[in-house]
């Protein structure tokens, strides 16, 4: 390296950054990776969900030596009503079958176990330190300003998350608008081994992943999770921010709440909370991506709104992972060309076209149009709850023909049209 | 001149928990950090050699992972690293370390100046420097607030409970510093960047002739708990004016105030 510039810097070591900082390292590239929290992660919220196939492209079974929590082979997603639940629950063997599988991980120790192997693979990090600006050359970014300290590199990869300040400054997009993103609250709440083994059906390393729709949020659109970790659990609430701002509902206090649910409350009894963070997650998909580069420039992961939320399921490591290894494949192709303008740079995009992370994005784009619909958080928990506690309850009295019991809840509740409405949004968006 | 900053990589105490079945600490989630009072004496190093020119080695006996603190103790402005790595240092007697550290400061040589903190952020026992002084046969000024060099005169001032103390001292001396001596930097990102290019060793016990009967503890450490403090749940209700009183009164009682 001389002295003063880089090949690339990579803003932000999530796992956007983390991973393009390792594959530009592991090419021979001089590559900076600079992270604002203390240590890798110990910005991010502190549990998620992995699914493994797209670290597994660029570290082969990543899992055996990164620090996982559990595999989830128990999929629960449950309706909540005020006082009860409707619960789907899926036990397969099949769903632990490597590589088409997931971890339960902690962010802290996971983000600084992947920036760790970029380091080891010969990237340069510096954690501690923001970056404030972008430097500009000829119309092009040439580097990157943070404090008083300048440094220069033929590219920047601005992977800093949901917030990027980077993209901004390189006027690649405006603010964030509040109907585009979802804020979340999570808390870890310590628990004994066996006790989530015995609580979540659980043997050995086994994981369960558990969604709640409904009651949870108050009835404003989003949900909950509860994902268990090795000795503990990461629990909370996803709120579309729009959606909150309207409803005027306090997260804090829904979270709370929440806890005391009657189908959440044993779950956590005897818990203790340890840690608690709140985070936005993009959620608007292609319909809020930024422009993807500029001369010398590219944005990857969050930064880029590359989220996938259905609803069921939060998908964003996943595709940070994919997203910043195309980054780097970018970064490298310019370097052969040794051009950084944007027109070499635009390659990003053909990439990513021709990855997942675009078929993904495009298969889930009518997803945030049926979570905005108000019925799914009310009526719907609220239908299925009471239709199959009428099923199930011996009142003494002559019993209801079950068909009849279903329509006289429908009428109650909603309407067949409104029904048919979620029904075809359903069938279009998933 | 050469200055060496003397420095324990700890756990950092805002991470520990106490299990609240047998009050032991759970460490396994704390994060390692350079201690804060040494982080003063590495500043304090760094300060004199801004203003008058010296070398400044950063020095530290651990186990392990404590070399990962090297780049962090550069980037705050010492010019060479040196670790010493022996892993029976964990929770070591404060003689011990000591010892460790005299024979490292004796092979890096000709040394005018050795900055200590206070005492450990973690057992915070107070030994290390003076006992370091005695083995090198130095002098040694404690808890200081303030230095000033001319020449080979330190001018120090000690912060004592019951005032302040100046002393003069002809070098070389032990310092040990208190946390209201500076303000120790945050690197900046090229100081970060420059760590990693500056000269780093790890030295082992063999290297500075210590046999491992040298280095047996005296001190056994038995255990480590958590004290909780229970609170007393004391509710005062009815009138105010006759409830402040109450208040007052029982915080006279508990000599709070
Ligand atoms: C409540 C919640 C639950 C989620 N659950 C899941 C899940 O189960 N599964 C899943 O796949 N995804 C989940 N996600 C989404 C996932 O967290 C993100 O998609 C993923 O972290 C994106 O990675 P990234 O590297 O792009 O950004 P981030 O992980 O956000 O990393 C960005 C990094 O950049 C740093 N940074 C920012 N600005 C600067 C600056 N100016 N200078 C220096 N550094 C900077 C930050 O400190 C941070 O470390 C969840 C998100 C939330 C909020």
């Amino acid at each position: 390296m001389s002295e003063e510039k880089f090949d690339c810097i990579i803003v932000g070591a999530g796992p956007a950054g983390s991973t393009a900082a390792y594959e530009l390292a592991r090419q021979g590239l001089e590559v900076l990776l600079v992270e604002k929290g203390d240590k890798p992660g110990s910005k991010n919220m502190m549990g998620g969900r992995l699914y493994c196939y797209s670290l597994h492209r660029i570290i082969p079974n990543f899992w055996e030596e990164a620090p996982v929590e559990r595999r989830v082979e128990k999929e629960e997603l449950s309706f909540l009503t005020e006082h009860g639940a409707m619960t789907i629950s899926l036990d397969n063997e099949v769903l632990g079958e490597a590589p088409s599988h997931s971890y339960v991980v902690l962010r802290a120790d996971f983000d600084a176990w992947l920036a760790g192997k970029a380091e080891e693979a010969g990237a340069m990090i510096a954690t501690g330190i923001r970056v404030d600006d972008l430097l500009w050359a000829g119309g092009k970014v040439c580097g990157i300003k943070a404090g008083e300290d300048e440094i220069l590199s033929d590219v920047v990869i601005a992977a800093d998350g949901v917030n990027s300040l980077l993209a901004q400054r390189a006027g690649l997009r405006g603010e964030l608008r509040p109907e585009h993103v979802s804020v979340g609250a999570k808390s870890v709440i310590a628990l004994p081994e066996k006790t989530i083994e015995d609580r979540f059906c659980l043997r050995g390393n086994e994981g369960a992943a558990r969604l709640f729709v409904g009651a949870g949020t108050k009835g404003a659109p989003g949900g909950g999770f509860l994902y268990t970790n090795k000795e503990s659990v990461s629990f909370g609430l996803v709120f579309n921010l729009g959606a909150l701002i309207k409803a005027g509902v306090s997260v804090a206090e829904a979270v709370e709440d929440f806890k005391f649910h009657p189908a959440i409350r044993p779950l956590l009894e005897g818990g203790e909370v340890v840690e608690y963070s709140a985070h936005l997650v993009p959620e608007a998909g292609l319909a809020m991506k930024p422009r993807l580069f500029t001369g010398g420039m590219l944005v990857a992961g969050d930064a880029a709104g590359f989220v996938i939320n259905t609803g069921f399921m939060v998908r964003g490591m996943d595709l940070a992972v994919t997203s910043g290894a195309l980054a780097a494949k970018a970064v490298i192709a310019a370097k052969e060309k040794g051009d950084f303008s944007a027109d070499t740079l635009k390659i990003y995009e053909d990439f990513l076209r021709q990855s997942h992370v675009y078929s993904d994005l495009e298969a889930y784009k009518n997803v945030p149009e049926l979570l905005e619909e108000p019925d799914m958080y009310t009526t719907l928990p609220a239908l299925v709850v009471d239709i199959l506690t009428d099923l199930f309850k011996v009142k003494g009295n002559p019993p209801e023909r079950v068909q009849k019991m279903v329509m006289r809840h429908i009428r109650q509740k909603t309407s067949f049209w409104k029904l048919a409405k979620i029904g075809w949004k359903g069938a279009r968006s998933i | 001149m050469r200055i060496i900053a003397c420095y324990k990589y700890v756990l950092d105490e805002q991470d520990l928990k106490i299990n609240p079945e047998n009050k032991t600490l759970a460490t396994d989630r704390a994060a390692w950090k350079i201690s804060d009072y040494d982080r003063n004496a590495i500043e304090e190093a760094v300060r004199i050699k801004e203003q008058l020119g010296a070398t400044v080695v950063a020095l530290t006996a651990g186990p392990a992972q404590a070399k990962a603190s090297l780049k962090d103790a550069l980037a705050r402005g010492s010019d060479e690293g040196i670790f010493i790595q022996e892993d029976a240092l964990r929770g070591a007697d404060p003689a011990v370390t000591a010892r460790i550290l005299a024979r490292a400061i004796e092979k890096i040589g000709d040394c005018d100046l050795v900055f200590c903190g206070e005492g450990a952020s973690d057992d915070y026992a107070q030994q290390v420097g003076p006992r370091l002084a005695v083995l090198l046969g130095w002098p040694v000024v404690t808890y200081v607030n303030r230095t000033q060099l001319e020449g080979s005169l330190l001018k120090a001032e000690r912060k004592l409970d019951n005032g302040m103390e100046l002393v003069e001292i002809e070098l070389p001396t032990v310092v040990t510093v208190t946390g209201d001596i500076n303000v120790p930097r945050i690197p900046s990102l090229k100081q970060i960047m420059s760590a990693g290019k500056k000269p780093m060793q790890t030295w082992t016990l063999a290297d500075l002739g210590i046999t491992p009967d040298q280095i047996v503890s005296n001190l056994r450490n038995e255990s480590v708990k958590g004290a909780v403090v229970e609170r007393k749940r004391q509710i005062f209700k009815g009138d105010p004016v006759e409830t402040v009183s109450q208040v007052v009164a029982a915080l006279i009682k508990e000599g709070t105030i």
